[in-house]
């Protein structure tokens, strides 16, 4: 129990080392408004930017946090964003990954009874070829190969494409541990012995086999939602939904450095849930994980 | 060179096949490629051929994916070393270190580190950065508390071995032992974290240059793609899209089948 404490401290430890890194790295940027010619960003943002970091007064690293909660905007009245607004699109980001998680677990569990299947015939080669296909396809082209049918013609739902094309590096990473760990547990003895006693192949998968495959599945899957949170980005901007996503992207390009200072310490806190969920569900389901503990 | 694993050599083979044909095609020789490409004109730049395009970009983003994978390779190197050598709470706040860098999402920090580079720059206080040095310095950044804890473990291992403690016994020091026999274990171990580095940086890269943030120049393949995109929507960019994802997959192809069989592949006595 000790241990997963200290595993817990050290993950919620990362939230205030990010507000605080983000925070002065912001406003230590020299965004300049003086002249045309190198002019950074105009003026009123500039002004918006030294009202809402709160720079040269005490606690100024507060004053982002205390106008969000009390309902002020961030930003420039144009391009900013209230604390309701954050919420809205977090959460909409927060469904995305939602609907990603489950696609992305079929895509491992898939991927991984098929590279067993194949680890000794002609198709072995796909054990390689997929992981790297899949690797080296970042979200934003099959997002773009989709979004003509998405935002064009509105045939698809935009979230549950943007979900798909999200899940789909993520599930195959994941299928890859899992593939192993399925490998693995397949050549035990406790297998031999069941198949031996005459139970189906299905049965001695799912009563005997996939129980012990779960605790190398859920080590994967925090990475997993940080790749599945992170990945919606890019989906998000390609297939124009107005989520946390698209406000991270246009804060960044717009400069909106309060904006990036709140959304990157908002998303370090929607990680950080995402891994003590993890480990909680890793303690409930896992025994050796209790036991390692106690 | 017999020594090399097969799936190695041809991973490596893929790879400096790419580029030196992006090399040739994108950057020598132009011209033929131009007359060649049956995928005809980019939607957005009707002077510019399609396969142009891609391979251009392929030579640039290679380029940072070298850089960038070579820099976090040995900053993580560096870091690993120092945490075996130091030892205790040293170690432990590296160790720290690692996991909260690790935590965050590459293409996230990368934003952030070019907003603020790029401000640098603009204001005159670059430090002689363009914008293929500071990418390849923001990807440094993000990428080596991978390469930093798998050497620490690797390390660690290797440290455990009778060699080692046969030196240690005999009076060597952590220098010494470090230099004479960890690096050569750790050499090839050291080429395979640099390829699984190469297609992160690559990918990270093409993120974060899609998304209009990273100004390279040339343009690199996410660069391109991203400059593009509305128009690519819109009329159906296929022909655009494919040729730079099929190059994206035979890259991460390469470095993935020359990384795993040299990670894994069992060292000789010499």
């Amino acid at each position: 129990m000790k241990a997963v404490a200290q595993r817990l401290v050290r993950q919620v430890v990362l939230v205030p080392v990010v507000a605080i890194a983000s925070y002065f790295l912001m406003a230590a940027l020299p965004l300049t408004t003086e002249t045309d010619a190198k002019r950074q960003v105009s003026r009123e943002l500039a002004a918006s930017y030294r009202r809402d970091l709160g720079i040269g007064e005490p606690l100024g690293f507060l004053r982002p946090w205390e106008k969000l909660f009390r309902g002020e905007r961030l930003g420039t009245s144009a391009q900013g964003i209230t604390g309701d607004e954050l919420l809205t699109k977090l959460s909409g980001s927060v469904g995305v990954g939602l609907m990603a998680l489950p696609l992305a677990l079929t895509w491992a569990l898939g991927f991984a009874l098929l590279r067993t299947r194949w680890r000794k015939g002609r198709w072995s080669a796909m054990g390689d070829v997929v992981p790297a296909v899949a690797f080296g396809t970042p979200v934003f082209i099959p997002a773009l190969l989709l979004a003509p049918a998405v935002v064009e013609r509105g045939n698809l739902l935009p979230e549950l494409c943007a979900a798909l094309v999200t899940s789909i590096w993520p599930g195959i990473f994941l299928g890859t541990l899992v593939g192993d760990s399925l490998e693995a547990e397949l050549s035990r003895d406790y297998v031999r012995t069941a198949l031996g006693k005459g139970l189906s192949r299905a049965t001695v998968l799912r009563r005997h086999v996939l129980p012990n495959v779960w605790p190398a599945m859920l080590d994967a899957v925090g990475p997993v939602a940080t790749s599945l949170l992170a990945g919606s980005f890019a989906a998000e901007r390609v297939l124009g939904l107005p989520y946390f996503g698209q406000l991270y992207v246009l804060a960044v390009l717009n400069k909106q450095v309060a904006v990036v200072v709140v959304a990157t310490t908002t998303f370090a806190t929607l990680l950080v849930i995402v891994s003590l969920a993890v480990e909680v569900l890793r303690y409930a389901v896992d025994p050796r994980s209790r036991e390692a503990t106690t | 060179m017999n020594r090399v694993p097969v799936r190695a050599r041809v991973g490596l083979a893929l790879l400096v096949g790419l580029g030196l044909l992006s090399l040739l095609a994108g950057r020598l020789f132009p011209e033929a490629l131009a007359q060649t490409c049956p995928l005809g004109m980019d939607p957005t730049r009707p002077d510019r051929t399609v396969c142009e395009l891609a391979f251009g970009g392929l030579w640039v983003s290679l380029a940072v994916g070298l850089a960038a994978g070579a820099l976090s390779t040995l900053i993580g190197l560096t870091v690993a070393a120092v945490a075996r050598l130091s030892g205790g709470v040293v170690e432990q706040t590296l160790l720290r270190a690692v996991d909260a860098v690790f935590a965050l999402p590459d293409v996230l920090v990368v934003m952030v580190l070019q907003l603020a580079g790029q401000s640098l720059a603009d204001a005159g206080q670059g430090g002689g950065l363009g914008p293929f040095g500071l990418m390849v310095a923001s990807l440094a950044l993000v990428g080596w508390a991978g390469p930093a804890r798998m050497f620490r473990n690797r390390l660690a291992t290797l440290e455990s071995q009778e060699y080692v403690a046969a030196s240690r016994a005999l009076g060597g020091g952590g220098l010494h032992l470090l230099r004479v026999h960890l690096w050569p274990a750790l050499r090839p171990f050291a080429l395979a974290v640099f390829l699984s580095r190469l297609p992160a940086a690559i990918l990270t890269e093409s993120t974060v240059s899609f998304f209009g943030i990273a100004r390279m120049e040339p343009m690199s393949l996410g660069r391109y793609l991203g400059t593009s995109y509305a128009a690519l929507i819109y009329e159906g960019g296929g022909r655009v899209v494919l040729p730079a994802w099929a190059l994206l997959v035979l890259l991460v192809l390469g470095a993935s089948l020359a990384s795993q069989a040299l990670s894994g592949a069992p060292r000789r006595a010499a």
